[in-house]
C-alpha cells in the first residue's frame, strides 16, 4: 500500500564524523603497538626496525585520540564526570581507564626500550597487548551496545573493529617502514625483507577482514526488515559507492591483489597498497558511523 | 500488563503510564505546541511531535497520526549506557535526565529506538519528554500534551490504580505500543495504532 511520510521529526545523527575520526585514530594505535611488541615482547627479530617507532606512534595516536571525543561532546569540560560517576554497563565508562591506562603503559614500555632494558620492555609489550586490544575492542561493544541501530547491534562490532585495526596499522606500518627508510636513514636503503613481511600479513588480514564485513552484510541482506534495508543501504543504496567502491574494491580487494601476486612483489606498490588500505579502513569507519544512523527510526 | 498487577500487588506508589487514543487524535499538534511552551524546547528540536503518514491512495486512503513522546520504558536502553549514569528512572517508572551530570556524549541518543532524545542545542545536554515530571511532581495533574489536547486523546495516569481511566482503557481495549520486538517495555500505549504507518521512515533513505 501507498505509503508517504509526511512529517516527523529527525534530530540528527548521535555520533558523527570527530567519532568515525576518533575510532579511526585508535585503530591506527592498537595496530601500531602490536607491531611494536612482534620483536620485543614476542621475538621477531625481523620486524625490530618498527619496535621503536611503533610505540612512539601508538602512543602520539592515543593521545590525540580522546581530543576528536571532547570535540564531540556537547560539554567537554565535564569529562571528569568519566572518573567519578561511573556505570559499569555502559563501555563508554570502561573506555575512560583504558584510554588512561593504555597510553601510560605505552609511556613506561617505549621508555623500557629506548633505555635498553630488554626484560622489562617485554613485560610492559606484553602487559600492552591485552590493553591494545581492549582499548580498540571496547569501541566495537560502544555500537553493539547502542541497539536502536540494526548495523550495530550485533556481536560482529568488535571483532571487526578490531581486524580493522590491524588492517589499518599493519599498512601503515609498510608506509612508516618506507618513509623511515628512504629519508630518515643514513644509507636511504629500504628494508624490503619488512615490506614484504609486513604485507603478508597484511594479505592475511585482509582476508580476515573482507571474509567478516562480507558475512557482516551478506547476514543482514537475509534478515528481518530493519537489517534488510540497511544491507540494501550499502548495497544498492547511497552508501554503496562508499562501501563497495571504495571499501571493498580500492581498500581491500585491490590491495589483497597487489600483495598477493608475485609479479607486483615491489615495494612502491606495497606502498600504494598500504596508501589504498589506509583510505580504505578511514572509509569503513565512516560507514559503519554514520551509515548505521542513515536510515531514521520512527 | 502482568509487570503492572504484581507491582500493584505489593505497592500503591503511582507508576505512570500514557495512552494515546488514535481514534480520537485529529493532528492539531496542540500537544507539540504545548510541549514547547512548558518545557522550554529551543527552536530546531521536539521532546514530543505527531508523526504524520499518509496512508493508501484516492480514494482509498487516509492520514495517520501519531503523537510521539519519550516511552519511559520498563527497560530502558538508554540508561544503561549511560556513562555516567545521568539518565536514570524514577520509582514512578519516569526515566529523566539530570542536566548538571550529563556531559552530551550521545551516547543515550544512539541506543534509543524511538528516537526521542536530542543535544539541547546550547546546553550541550540530553534532553527529552520526562512527562513534565516538575509538573506532575507538583500536584498539577497531567502532562501539558495531555492537559491541552483538544479532543482528549491523551490519557495519563496511574497504572497501579485500577480505577484510574488509563487502567480501565487498558485492560479493555485492545492496544499497542511502538516496537514492541526492542524489549524496551514502553509504557506509552496507543489505541488504533497502525503498525505500518508508526514504522514507516521518510523516503530517499535506505536505498
Amino acid at each position: 500500500m501507498d505509503m508517504t511520510v509526511l512529517d516527523t521529526v529527525s534530530h540528527g545523527h548521535a555520533f558523527g564524523f570527530s567519532i568515525a575520526i576518533y575510532f579511526y585514530l585508535t585503530g591506527l594505535s592498537a595496530g601500531s603497538f602490536i607491531i611494536s611488541t612482534l620483536a620485543y615482547g614476542f621475538g621477531f627479530e625481523k620486524y625490530k626496525p618498527l619496535g621503536k617507532v611503533g610505540v612512539v606512534i601508538a602512543t602520539l595516536l592515543l593521545v590525540a585520540a580522546p581530543m576528536f571525543l571532547l570535540l564531540h561532546s556537547g560539554r567537554p569540560l565535564r569529562a571528569w564526570h568519566l572518573f567519578v560517576y561511573l556505570n559499569a554497563t555502559s563501555p563508554i565508562s570502561w573506555g575512560s581507564f583504558l584510554l588512561t591506562i593504555y597510553p601510560i603503559n605505552c609511556v613506561i614500555y617505549g621508555w623500557f626500550m629506548f633505555t635498553g632494558n630488554a626484560k622489562l620492555t617485554k613485560t610492559f609489550g606484553l602487559i600492552g597487548i591485552p590493553l591494545a586490544l581492549m582499548v580498540h575492542g571496547y569501541t566495537g561493544f560502544i555500537l553493539s551496545f547502542a541497539k536502536a541501530h540494526v548495523l550495530w547491534r550485533t556481536s560482529m562490532m568488535p571483532i571487526l573493529f578490531l581486524t580493522s585495526a590491524l588492517v589499518s596499522g599493519v599498512a601503515m606500518m609498510i608506509l612508516v617502514t618506507i618513509i623511515k627508510d628512504k629519508f630518515f636513514s643514513e644509507e636511504g636503503k629500504i628494508n624490503e625483507e619488512l615490506i614484504f613481511g609486513l604485507g603478508k600479513m597484511l594479505l592475511w588480514l585482509l582476508v580476515f577482514d573482507l571474509f567478516l564485513s562480507l558475512s557482516d552484510v551478506g547476514v543482514h541482506y537475509f534478515g528481518e526488515r530493519e537489517s534488510m534495508e540497511t544491507a540494501r543501504l550499502f548495497l544498492t543504496g547511497a552508501f554503496a559507492p562508499l562501501f563497495l567502491g571504495v571499501e571493498t574494491l580500492m581498500g581491500k580487494v585491490i590491495p589483497l591483489v597487489f600483495v598477493s601476486v608475485p609479479a607486483t612483489r615491489r615495494v612502491t606498490v606495497y606502498g600504494f597498497a598500504a596508501v589504498l588500505v589506509m583510505i580504505g579502513i578511514f572509509t569503513m569507519r565512516c560507514n559503519v558511523v554514520l551509515g548505521g544512523e542513515f536510515i531514521p527510526l520512527l | 500488563m502482568d509487570k503492572e498487577m504484581k507491582i500493584q500487588a505489593t505497592s500503591t506508589a503511582p507508576r505512570y503510564g500514557m495512552l494515546i487514543d488514535l481514534r480520537k487524535c485529529i493532528g492539531c499538534r496542540t500537544c507539540q505546541v504545548a510541549c514547547k511552551a512548558e518545557n522550554d524546547v529551543p527552536l530546531g528540536v521536539y521532546r514530543t511531535w505527531v508523526k504524520e503518514v499518509e496512508k493508501g491512495s484516492y480514494p482509498e486512503v487516509r492520514r495517520h497520526f501519531i503523537p510521539v513522546v519519550c516511552n519511559q520504558c520498563d527497560e530502558p536502553a538508554c540508561t544503561r549506557v549511560c556513562p555516567v549514569e545521568a539518565t536514570y528512572s524514577l520509582d514512578n517508572g519516569i526515566v529523566v535526565i539530570d542536566p548538571h551530570r550529563c556531559i552530551g556524549c550521545g551516547y543515550c541518543m544512539a541506543a534509543c529506538p524511538y528516537a526521542v532524545r536530542f543535544i539541547h542545542p546550547t546546553r550541550g545536554v540530553a534532553e527529552k519528554c520526562d512527562w513534565c515530571w516538575p509538573r506532575v511532581r507538583s500536584g498539577q495533574e497531567a502532562p501539558a500534551c495531555a492537559t491541552g489536547c483538544t479532543t482528549g486523546a491523551i490519557v495519563f495516569g496511574d497504572l497501579n490504580d485500577p480505577g484510574s481511566e488509563i487502567s480501565r482503557l487498558l485492560a479493555t481495549v485492545p492496544n499497542a505500543v511502538l516496537k514492541p520486538e526492542t524489549g524496551n517495555q514502553p509504557r506509552t500505549y496507543y489505541l488504533a495504532l497502525d503498525d505500518e504507518a508508526a514504522r514507516a521512515v521518510e523516503h530517499g533513505h535506505g536505498g
